[in-house]
């Protein structure tokens, strides 16, 4: 063949070998390989691979389906461009792909490709065909066999079909306009729009609509006419267009909020209560304690603490750190919220009472006083008051140190010193307004009695509790809830800034009334239940003085209580107006935090006053037993642990007993009861017919040397109300590890004491069940109980190591994050180059030199070398004639 | 002028020895400077450096639950003797896709596979990834058992895997470290230089222990054995080296292999078939 026996053209051939081959990638000179591409061209030619066939036949066969496709149908019109000679393979790429059935299906291939074309051109010959008919699909097929008359009819009538059906849109149209102005008149004449706009506008439109009335009459006929001169007014708003742009602009009625179905006001209350009960679980943990004082710490440990790392962890950056962050509780919020106060505090006080801020210290003095001969309290609520109003003072200065109360209280106690004297003279002023204040008195309770059943409806907060006892005088209980909520209705702090100050006064001030309610001697103990329902409700609305007052309040009782112990001939056990507050601040305050301004000192003092006061008499048993039942309250939820009550219960259980017990144990325990002068004072003597539950404000009353105490019936019954408190203890504190250790000693005692001679049976019973539930409960916590073992030290992983990789890799770039780094190293990349380059260029100019002088060299040495030759070559010619005696005669000799 | 050819050839073969040498010179290097600091302390201020470590040992201490009772010793056995894993026809292959380069997966590139006239369904990168995970996150390797983890690709290309690699646990990541890896030829650890993944010279034989004994896994193996039972057969004092296909499709072909086994009557997936050798192993040095 001509190309076989062609030299094959080295570019061509020769291509760049690649390593590794690339799936995708293009390198330069790589897409066209013409020499590989010809040979593949060559291998498809036909009868290339057939070996039988000789060379001429095989050239027969390619020329005649060289003719047969140039006779076919398809290719008649093509133009012939000279090179149709070589024909190339029927299809673009895919090559490889037809060879392994080349030679047997040769003909059949072609006629493939054929079909293919033909299929291909239909296909563009009925688009072509259908191109232009596109605007009206609807006819479809048979729209290619009608005429072109009959095409340009049917467009013309379609055409003024259309035309027609305008002009009656446009008629309707008008109409409907009319229409529409004949009902806005109506409307506006019905006065109905009265009501949605406002007076003024009203005129306006009446004006409008009487103009246009009959102007549209008009309008109508010369309609024609009016066409040019409205173009004109058009660019001047007319009235009408006015009072649109007003009405837009006018306020639009909103829609108001859908009206909650009942269901969808339950969902939302439940969700509410649950956020609130999630929240005091969050409040429960111990998460609170730390973040109480220094939060920030907490939340650094929290961040720092080194978590375990599954198997499945990310492990790179990749994690976000989105902890969930502490939120700060309540109780944080009021701590916090009384650095805010203090400035505004002090500053409102400061106007308020210059003077009464100055006395604070003295008025707490005199209030403490005032705590111990509760009945003569009327004399001095004015202090009282002002001791209500100081608490934000005092606030400002305590609570932040809550602890150093007590240094806070000596450095007042040397204030005081300094103060004595002015102090005096302010009291004399005080009693001199107290004199005043009870002066005008009767004559406001003179107006009260006599407009007994009318209570006015807006009455000022009373800004003491002279005031308030005053107002409440000679009421009924109902009449009293029914003033104390109109005062609070009358100064809601949703209605006036300044209300909020009047509410936290009447506050204190309803406070002090509840307390002073609980002293009064014929207890008013239903004005008392009654009074805590709105104590609670304002308690909600001003959370931050309800706690301060409490927590003021129960600083004081302390104080109090620890002066008491002192002297122990007066009984140290709390009076009922603690336990009442004690009461009230329970129900308030969540019992259930972790920490708490009021709650958490509240249950401290009460487990002291268990924990020091000795137990004298019966009454001391009742108001200890009480006092352990609040605690019992106090601690249900959180579960945390009271010594105190529990040692208490069962010191009462001892003295249920009637012999004493020396076991070694127990001396222990006596240890710890130094105080507790055990008599048997719980011991039943004689049978009991019928045990009641104590009536603890029955018991109260009574004197501590009544009969009653005595009596084997309160005796039973204290037990009854032991046992169900100690009931309560057991099933709270079930999941404590030391559950065992803690109540099966008071489970002995329980079995003694309901051996008892004249135990009644209920009670009996009663206590055989306690003891029979601690000692299962028990035996459950021992079953959990593990041996002892030995650690076993966990193995230790090996470290592990990240793999440092790019997101979006890109070959040969610096991933250096040091930038002044990766820009240097470039550099020193680009300097390497250019000397590369330089030595380069250097080495090529040398070669060139040297090449250049070579020549030069080579020159001369050829120059050199022909002189050489030449004289050597005459020397020789010389030395030859010589020799051969040419030279001289000879030579003459030889010619001739 | 010129330099001649022979220097250069012998600088260039030095090279391949180099790594290594570069490497451990930089250990060391880090080492002394380590060492150094410590010194100094050491000489300025001996007291409060005793003193810091007391405190430390304190520290670690007071981490632990209960104080006071003595810890279980160890049974740790000398005889240390580690595996070595081989993934062969692993599918990684690094394509250039419109105008970026990618790991090739069945998935996202399906019809580029397709144009190209491969077979998408060969392009199997997430066998590889899941076949090293189970490897590295297997307790073998955790206690250090593991030597070393030898990827073959199709293509040939043959990388090491440093037992104490992180491989990214999402496949998007692990593509991207691939991708690094095939094109950088080397991956190092963050903020350190020690290469934990590299591109190295074929054949992987030159990397095995003396006196290792190379078994094959296969499903199309006629010796069906019991890994356990296999393993305990093997003793102790022989270098284990498990060859495990990471291909969809077909058989481990490497001349290699001194023992074909199938470890399981059904054709395992190689994570699976994984997950069975290391547990064997696990149990069988009672590592739990």
């Amino acid at each position: 063949m001509k190309l076989k026996s062609q030299k094959p053209n080295p570019f061509e051939t020769i291509w760049s070998r690649r390593k590794f081959d690339i799936l995708g990638k293009k390198r330069k000179g790589e897409e066209r390989r013409i020499g590989r591409a010809r040979s593949l061209a060559i291998q498809k030619r036909i009868g290339e691979q057939n070996d039988d066939l000789g060379e001429f036949e095989k050239g027969i066969l390619r020329s005649q389906r060289e003719r047969q496709l140039k006779l076919g149908k398809k290719s008649k019109f093509n133009l012939s461009d000279g090179e149709e000679d070589e024909f190339d393979a029927p299809e673009f790429g895919s090559l490889p792909e037809r060879d392994d059935f080349e030679d047997e299906m040769l003909s059949d291939d072609d006629n493939y490709a054929d079909e293919k074309r033909s299929t291909v051109l239909k296909h563009l010959n009925s688009h072509s065909a259908k191109d232009p008919l596109e605007g009206d699909l609807i006819e479809g097929e048979e729209n290619k066999h009608k005429s072109k008359k009959e095409i340009m009819e049917e467009v013309i009538l379609k055409s003024k079909f259309f035309k027609a059906q305008k002009a009656r849109d446009k008629e309707e149209n008008e109409q409907l306009m009319d229409e529409l102005d004949k009902s806005f008149s109506s409307l506006v004449q019905s006065q109905a729009l009265l009501s949605l706009t406002e007076p003024g506008k009203m005129n306006a439109l009446k004006a409008l609509v009487n103009k246009s009335i009959p102007d549209e009459h008009v309008k109508k006929e010369e309609l024609a006419v009016a066409r040019k001169a409205e173009t004109n007014n058009q660019e001047q708003p007319d009235s009408y267009d006015k009072l649109v742009h007003e009405m837009v602009l006018d306020m639009r009625a909103r829609p108001s909020d859908r009206t909650k179905t009942p269901e969808e006001i339950a969902q939302e209350e439940r969700e509410r209560l649950e956020r609130l009960e999630e929240e005091r679980q969050k409040r429960m943990l111990a998460m609170d304690y730390s973040s109480d004082e220094d939060g920030e710490n907490a939340e650094k440990d929290y961040a720092q603490r080194p978590r375990a790392i599954s198997g499945d962890d990310l492990g790179d950056s990749f994690a976000l750190d989105d902890e969930p962050g502490n939120k700060k509780g309540w109780v944080d919020e009021i701590l916090e919220r009384k650095d805010a106060n203090d400035s505004e505090d002090e500053d409102e006080d400061d106007s308020e009472d210059l003077g009464s801020a100055e006395d604070t210290d003295e008025d707490e003095e005199s209030e403490e006083e005032e705590e111990e001969d509760d009945e003569n309290e009327c004399e001095k609520t004015l202090s009282l008051k002002d001791w209500e109003q100081s608490d934000d003072d005092n606030v400002g200065t305590d609570l932040e140190e809550d602890e150093e109360t007590d240094e806070h209280d000596e450095a007042i106690g040397d204030e005081d010193v300094d103060k004595k004297s002015r102090n005096k003279t302010n009291k004399t002023e005080l009693k001199k307004c107290v004199e005043s204040v009870d002066a005008k008195k009767p004559k406001a309770s003179g107006k009260h009695t006599s407009t007994k059943l009318d209570i006015p409806f807006i009455i000022e907060a009373p800004k003491n509790l002279e005031e308030l006892s005053s107002l409440l005088e000679n009421h009924s209980n109902d009449d009293v809830i029914v003033i104390i909520n109109r005062i609070r209705a009358s100064n809601a702090i949703k209605l006036a800034a300044e209300n909020r100050k009047k509410m936290q006064v009447f506050y204190g001030v309803l406070l002090q009334y509840f307390a002073v309610l609980a002293n009064k001697k014929p207890l008013n103990f239903e004005l008392s239940n009654l009074l805590v329902k709105p104590i609670m409700e304002m308690s909600t609305e001003i959370p931050f003085f309800s706690a301060i007052c409490a927590r003021e309040r129960i600083l004081r009782t302390r104080v109090q209580f620890c002066e008491a112990l002192k002297n122990h001939e007066n009984g140290c056990w709390p009076t009922l107006k603690t336990l009442f507050l004690l009461r009230l601040w329970s129900m308030i305050f969540p019992c259930s935090d972790y920490r708490h301004v009021v709650t958490t000192p509240a249950l401290l003092l009460m487990c002291e006053y268990l924990m020091r006061c000795p137990i004298m008499s019966g009454r001391d048993v009742a108001i200890g037993s009480f006092l352990c039942s609040m605690i019992l309250m106090f601690t249900k939820q959180s579960r945390k642990f009271c010594p105190e009550a529990i040692m208490f219960l069962r010191t009462l259980l001892m003295a249920a007993t009637d012999h004493k017990l020396a076991s070694e144990q127990d001396s222990q325990f006596y240890h710890f009861m130094e105080l507790k002068a055990l008599r048997p004072l719980l011991c039943i003597h004689d049978g009991v017919d019928e045990i009641n539950p104590l009536n603890f404000l029955m018991v109260m009353e009574m004197s501590d040397y009544s009969s009653f105490f005595r009596s084997d019936n309160f005796r039973a019954s204290a037990l009854l109300t032991v046992i169900e408190t100690l009931r309560g203890f057991i099933e709270i504190y079930d999941g404590l590890n030391s559950f065992p250790e803690i109540f099966l000693p008071i489970a002995t005692v329980l079995v003694e004491v309901s051996e008892q001679k004249h135990m009644p049976k209920a009670l009996k019973d009663k206590f055989n069940n306690v003891s029979q539930l601690i000692k299962k409960k028990a035996g459950e916590t021992h079953t959990l109980r593990r041996p002892l073992q030995l650690r076993k030290q966990k193995p230790a992983p090996i470290k592990l190591l990240n793999p440092q990789f790019e997101e979006n890799f890109v070959k040969g770039r610096d991933y250096d994050p040091d930038r002044e780094r990766a820009e240097r190293r470039k550099l020193q990349k680009l300097i390497k180059r250019e000397a590369k380059g330089a030595a380069r260029e250097l080495r090529k100019d040398n070669y060139f030199l040297y090449e250049a002088k070579q020549r030069d060299k080579e020159l001369v040495e050829k120059e050199r070398a022909a002189n050489y030759g030449r004289a050597i070559a005459f020397l020789q010619e010389q030395e030859h004639a010589f020799k051969s005696g040419q030279l001289g005669k000879g030579s003459k000799k030889r010619r001739r | 002028m010129v330099r001649p050819y022979a220097i250069k050839g012998k600088k260039r073969k030095n090279r391949g020895e180099k790594y290594d040498k570069e490497e451990q010179e930089h250990k060391e290097q880090v080492e002394e400077e380590e060492k150094e600091p410590a010194k100094r302390a050491a000489i300025e201020k001996p007291t409060e450096e005793v003193e810091g470590k007391e405190e430390e040992e304190g520290g670690e201490a007071g981490t632990d639950e209960l104080e006071g009772i003595p810890i279980a010793p160890s049974d740790k056995k000398n005889n240390k003797n580690g595996v070595i894993f081989v993934l062969e026809k692993a599918s990684l292959e690094v394509a250039k896709v419109g105008k970026s380069f990618q790991l090739l997966n069945s998935d996202d590139h399906a019809n580029f596979l397709r144009k190209n006239n491969k077979n998408p369904a060969d392009y199997r990168p997430d066998i590889t990834h899941q076949a090293l995970l189970s490897i590295l996150d297997s307790p073998v390797n955790k206690a250090g058992r593991l030597q070393a983890v030898y990827v073959r690709t199709e293509k040939g290309v043959l990388f090491e895997v440093k037992p104490h690699v992180r491989i990214p646990r999402t496949y998007k990541r692990f593509s991207g470290i691939m991708l690094q890896l095939l094109q950088k030829l080397n991956i190092t650890a963050v903020g350190k230089r020690e290469k934990l993944l590299r591109v190295i010279k074929n054949p992987v034989t030159n990397y095995f222990p003396v006196n290792s004994r190379k078994i094959g896994f296969s499903y199309s193996s006629d010796k069906l054995a019991k890994m356990r039972k296999y393993i305990d057969a093997v003793g102790d004092d022989v270098n284990l080296v498990f060859v495990v296909g990471a291909m969809a499709h077909g058989k481990i072909e490497v001349d290699y292999i001194d023992d074909f086994i199938a470890i399981s009557g059904y054709p395992l997936s190689a994570a699976m078939c994984i997950a069975r050798i290391t547990e064997a192993l696990a149990d069988k040095w009672s590592i739990l």
